[in-house]
């Protein structure tokens, strides 16, 4: 897609998909039109992990600047959802887009692709032998080959950002859960992604680092950028997300604004697991 | 024969020889270092025919005894017009036996590195051979230090199989053979070569130890 077109879409009319509240925080990066090519899309995606039938006929659009929040119980496809978009899992058939364009299947291109979605995941995933600065460095340098110089430069700027940039010589090991995921989250956006994924970023952290975390993604979706958040946060949900959708079974059973999936989920199975997360 | 005599009859032959053994030691245990990297990096490959030849290479060399092997080596490579001296013999011997245990230590090593980082690299966009330079290998040899510094010893010690072929100067072992076919050296000539082997490893050993504390990474 090329600048002109980018510019063209943020400008295009907006129409149903997200309705923006007054509370939405993303509701101005909504600003999008159903007929334009969505930044994130899966056309009756299947697959199996043996005779599991993980995903069923997923049918999924993401609009540039969109904020998703998948939720739902556990083994119900979540994670292998959105790890087929960047393609850590392969998928049985259907297709997946980015920007219109079909994933590609392996090499070269599958690897620039990759360095265009971000990913986040519950454990950090940081490399536990470099620096949190090299962490931050590497992508740039080895994928995108930027001078070095300059990409410590972008690095300490993202660390920043993310309230970490005192730690920069560290290596992970010496760094909070909380600190770490920030970290994990500017070394995705160094790679300046069209969207990013998150797989649950909080649920292994400390309950007094969720917040930390989550005041990085706030920000981050209030910047516009287009997100797939796996996470059952419902506060973050009603802050940033334009929509919702609820997963069991490898199937998405609803898909609704934050507002009326929390308050007025339409199915028993939904109503019986928000039950289940809220009594915690 | 007293050990003071051995020393002062055979002394100089005794240090030509320990040198020998250190050389030998050196020039396998590198080139067997440079031929695991190979074959594990093969071994971790997507190609399954590249995997299955890493591992048949490993299932092989470890499993046959150096000395059976070196008989391979000195009396079959001949059939097949390949006649090398006495002691690239003993080296190719070594060097395939402590690579083979080598590339094990490596995969051990790889194994530590959780299969997430391996997934951020490539949601990163790093390509496979990216993925092994910056994340795999660097990971995988620190955290091998101590298993390879007890390699290098086994290395030293399995020098010990040249003896079985005629060198000149002989190592540490052969030359006990040689003094003992030509005087009654008797335990003596095997206690010198025993401290030569003995002193050498416990000084790998503790290098081996700091250079493990320098580069562990912590977890
Ligand atoms: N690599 C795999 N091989 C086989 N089965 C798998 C694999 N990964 C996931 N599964 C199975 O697929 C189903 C969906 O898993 P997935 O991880 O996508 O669920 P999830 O919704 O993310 O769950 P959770 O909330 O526990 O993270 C589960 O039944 C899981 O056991
Ligand atoms: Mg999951």
């Amino acid at each position: 897609m090329t600048e002109d077109q980018r510019i063209d879409t943020v400008s295009s009319t907006h129409d149903a998909g997200a309705q923006p509240s007054i509370e939405h925080a993303a509701s101005s990066a909504a600003e999008q039109s159903s007929s334009s090519v969505p930044t994130i899309e899966m056309r009756h995606v299947d697959k199996h992990f043996g005779d599991l039938h993980v995903l069923r006929d997923i049918n999924l659009r993401v609009e540039k600047g969109e904020v998703l929040v998948v939720i739902g119980p556990s083994g119900s496809g979540k994670s292998t959802l959105i790890r087929t978009i960047n393609r850590l899992e392969t998928i049985d058939s259907g297709e997946i887009l980015l920007e219109g364009k079909t994933l590609p299947l392996e090499g070269k291109e599958l690897a620039a692709l990759r360095s265009e979605v971000g990913m986040v995941f519950q454990s950090f995933n940081l490399f536990a032998h470099k620096t949190i600065l090299e962490n931050v460095t590497m992508g740039p340098i080895q994928v995108l080959g930027m001078p070095k110089k300059e990409a410590e430069e972008k690095a300490m700027e993202l660390l920043k950002r993310v309230g970490v940039a005192e730690q920069a010589a560290k290596v992970p090991a010496q760094l909070s859960g909380g600190q770490q995921q920030r970290v994990a989250i500017a070394r995705s956006l160094a790679m300046n992604p069209k969207a990013m994924l998150f797989d649950e970023p909080t649920s292994a952290l400390d309950p007094e680092m969720i917040n930390e975390v989550l005041e990085v993604m706030v920000e981050l979706a209030q910047g516009g950028m287009t997100m797939i958040v796996v996470t059952h946060e419902m506060n973050f949900a009603r802050r940033v997300a334009n929509r919702v959708i609820f997963m069991a079974d490898g199937q998405i059973v609803e898909e609704d604004t934050p507002a009326n999936f929390f308050d007025n989920p339409k199915t028993d199975r939904a109503r019986d697991f928000l039950d289940s997360i809220k009594g915690h | 024969m007293g050990i003071g005599e051995l020393i002062s009859t055979y002394g100089e032959i005794y240090l030509q020889s320990l040198m020998k053994t250190w050389g030998m030691t050196l020039i396998s245990f590198c080139l067997a270092m440079i031929i695991a990297l190979v074959i594990t990096v093969m071994r971790v490959s997507p190609m399954r025919p590249l995997r299955m030849a890493g591992d048949l290479y490993v299932q092989i060399f470890r499993n046959i005894p150096g000395v059976s092997l070196l008989v391979i080596v000195v009396y079959a490579l001949p059939y097949l017009q390949l006649t090398l001296p006495y002691e690239t013999c003993a080296l190719v011997t070594i060097t395939l036996v402590v690579s083979a245990f080598a590339s094990e230590n490596l995969m051990t090593g790889i194994n530590t590195i959780g299969v997430g980082q391996i997934e951020a690299a490539r949601s990163v966009g790093l390509s496979f051979g990216q993925i092994l330079r910056h994340v795999v290998i660097p990971q995988a040899l620190r955290s091998v230090v101590l298993p390879m510094t007890n390699l290098l010893i086994g290395t030293l010690l399995t020098t010990a199989l040249a003896s079985q072929v005629p060198l000149n100067p002989p190592e540490l072992t052969g030359m006990v053979n040689y003094v003992n076919s030509r005087s009654v050296g008797g335990i003596g000539a095997f206690f010198i070569s025993a401290l030569g082997y003995a002193g050498t490893s416990v000084i790998i050993g503790l290098i081996g130890n700091r250079l493990d504390q320098r580069v562990r990474i912590l977890r």
